[in-house]
């Protein structure tokens, strides 16, 4: 059982960053370049690892702690999320609301790095993430229900272990919303393209970036790491609300698992190609829609009685 | 439980809030017309187990004239205009998709409070009827432009068609066509009203009405 254990983590700790490699090369593809190579994710960390950081003097202990902080919540999430039918580490009842929080304090924290360096830009993009991850949440918390209706169990491991196999054949429809309105989350808590672009730096569009132009070296290092293993979490549930399929097998569900979670990946990438970043203030407009699908689907599981 | 039914009455409710979402005329007529040919294959899926000929009919005609006549209508209507877009609406549009998420919720709880005489084969198709018939009223009040209101009208006779087709085995072939030819009139007379608004005012802005004098 112990192996499984370390096999979970060690894909958790390792895996992410490659998922931002595969959407680079598709973007890439989409563009007719070659493209950085498939572990460049890997080098600019280790690159990043190795820089010296400058802290700018108007800031506190509070831009130093943020990195850690967030990047630590983010892989404490982790450790509550199924990865490849592979039993997590940590289970309880009622873990789905401290997965969500988790990620919500590791927003928090950034948020609050960002207010501490006294730049009106980082004032801006602290302001817009605050708006738009309360808009995110909602949506968020709704799929989580239904999905915890569906599965009438509290806790990832319940709804993500075998408590969804037999709603795909009932309620077929109330779960293509709620990945619908999944995906448009994954793509706004990730700050992807059609919300926000993860490759420029111009200030005045920037959600998310534009918080954490402040941090260099190895800060900076745990702030793209964190965020890499925030789109694998993401991507993770996606896969596991959409093939809920499993096979006894270990080593044929982490094949199986690699193989969906990189078709995501180029999902994500084609996406990002073929759509044009939305004007800021349709955002909202998005994110209610994924707010909109969600509650239709609860309405629906509500009336049913399931 | 019929799953593709479900599917089918799940889309139509959230292309109908694309629909109230959405602020080019364009993009309304398409959407309209996607939903009216699901909402058309509604009877064929409903009543699957025992289907007769007339249902086939009332399906084929649905499909025909709103999925396709009446969108090519509207889009004749509108090929002159030169605003395509409802520039400013009454009711914004974050606004509308608040009253139309109320709407869909109050929709379910008065669905689930009725009693039918006639049995229901799926219980999302009387919430999805009302939803419809409350944003088409939405649409009506809350646009300014005359071919958004048609299509406000035609998306709550769409909802008028999905509540009619539960007493489609007790109500007459006659009725129906009725209803089909009233709104096939109906458009057309909105369409000839389009133009000549647009004749007149070089616009199609139902507000420059209150104005007229004689």
């Amino acid at each position: 059982m112990n192996i499984f254990l370390l096999l979970h983590v060690l894909i958790l700790f390792i895996f992410p960053p490659l998922l931002l490699g595969i959407i680079g090369k598709t973007k890439a593809f989409f563009a007719g370049r070659i493209g950085p190579p498939l572990l460049q994710p890997y080098f600019d960390l280790y690159k990043l690892l190795h820089k010296a950081s400058v802290y700018s003097v108007t800031t506190h202990w509070i831009f130093r702690a943020a990195p850690m902080i967030s990047t630590a919540a983010i892989l404490s999430a982790g450790i509550l999320m199924p990865i490849a039918n592979l039993r997590p580490p940590v289970q309880f009842g009622g873990d789905i609301i401290l997965f969500v929080y988790l990620f919500a304090l590791a927003r928090f924290v950034i948020i609050l790095a960002a207010l501490d360096t006294g730049s009106s830009f980082e004032g801006m993009g602290a302001s817009r993430e605050a708006t738009f991850g309360a808009f995110s949440e909602i949506a968020m918390f709704f799929n989580l229900t239904i999905l915890a209706l569906l599965s009438r169990k509290l806790s990832l491991s319940g709804i993500f272990l075998g408590g969804l196999s037999s709603s795909w054949v009932l309620v077929g429809p109330v779960l293509i919303l709620v990945v619908v309105s999944f995906f448009l989350v994954l793509l706004v808590e990730n700050s992807r393209i059609p919300i926000d672009d993860p490759d420029t730096h111009l200030e005045l569009t920037m959600i998310h970036e534009v918080m954490v132009l402040d941090h260099s070296g190895v800060d900076l290092c745990y702030i793209l790491y964190g965020n890499a293993v925030k789109l694998f979490l993401f991507s993770t549930m996606l896969v596991s609300i959409i093939f809920t399929f499993r096979s006894p097998d270990i080593f044929l569900n982490l094949v199986l698992f690699i193989l969906e979670i990189v078709g995501l990946a180029i999902l994500i990438g084609v996406v990002e190609s073929t759509m044009a970043r939305l004007r800021l203030n349709k955002v909202p407009y998005l994110l209610f829609s994924a707010f909109i699908f969600s509650i239709i689907g609860f309405i629906v599981i509500l009336v049913r009685g399931h | 439980m019929n799953v593709w039914l479900d599917a089918a009455l799940i889309s139509v409710i959230i292309l109908g809030l694309f629909i109230v979402a959405s602020t080019r005329l364009a993009t309304m007529i398409q959407i309209f017309s996607v939903q009216s040919v699901i909402l058309g294959c509604v009877p064929l899926l409903m009543y699957a187990k025992d289907l007769e000929f007339f249902i086939i009919i009332i399906s084929l005609a649905a499909v025909v004239l709103r999925g396709f006549i009446m969108p090519n209508f509207l889009f004749w209507a509108i090929r002159h205009v030169s605003v395509r877009s409802e520039a400013s609406p009454f009711i914004g549009l974050g606004t509308t998709l608040l009253l139309s998420g109320v709407s869909i919720v109050g929709s379910f709880l008065l669905a689930s409070r009725l009693v039918f005489p006639v049995a229901i084969s799926s219980d999302l198709v009387v919430p999805s009827s009302f939803s419809l018939i409350i944003m088409g009223f939405i649409l009506i009040v809350g646009r300014t432009k005359a071919i958004s209101q048609v299509i406000g009208y035609l998306l709550l006779e769409n909802g008028i068609f999905l509540f009619a087709i539960l007493l489609l085995k007790k109500m007459p072939l006659l009725v129906e066509m009725g209803i089909l030819l009233d709104l096939f009139i109906a458009t057309v007379v909105m369409g000839i009203v389009v133009n000549n608004i647009s004749e007149e005012f070089n616009n199609m802005d139902t507000v420059e009405l209150s104005t007229l004098k004689d």
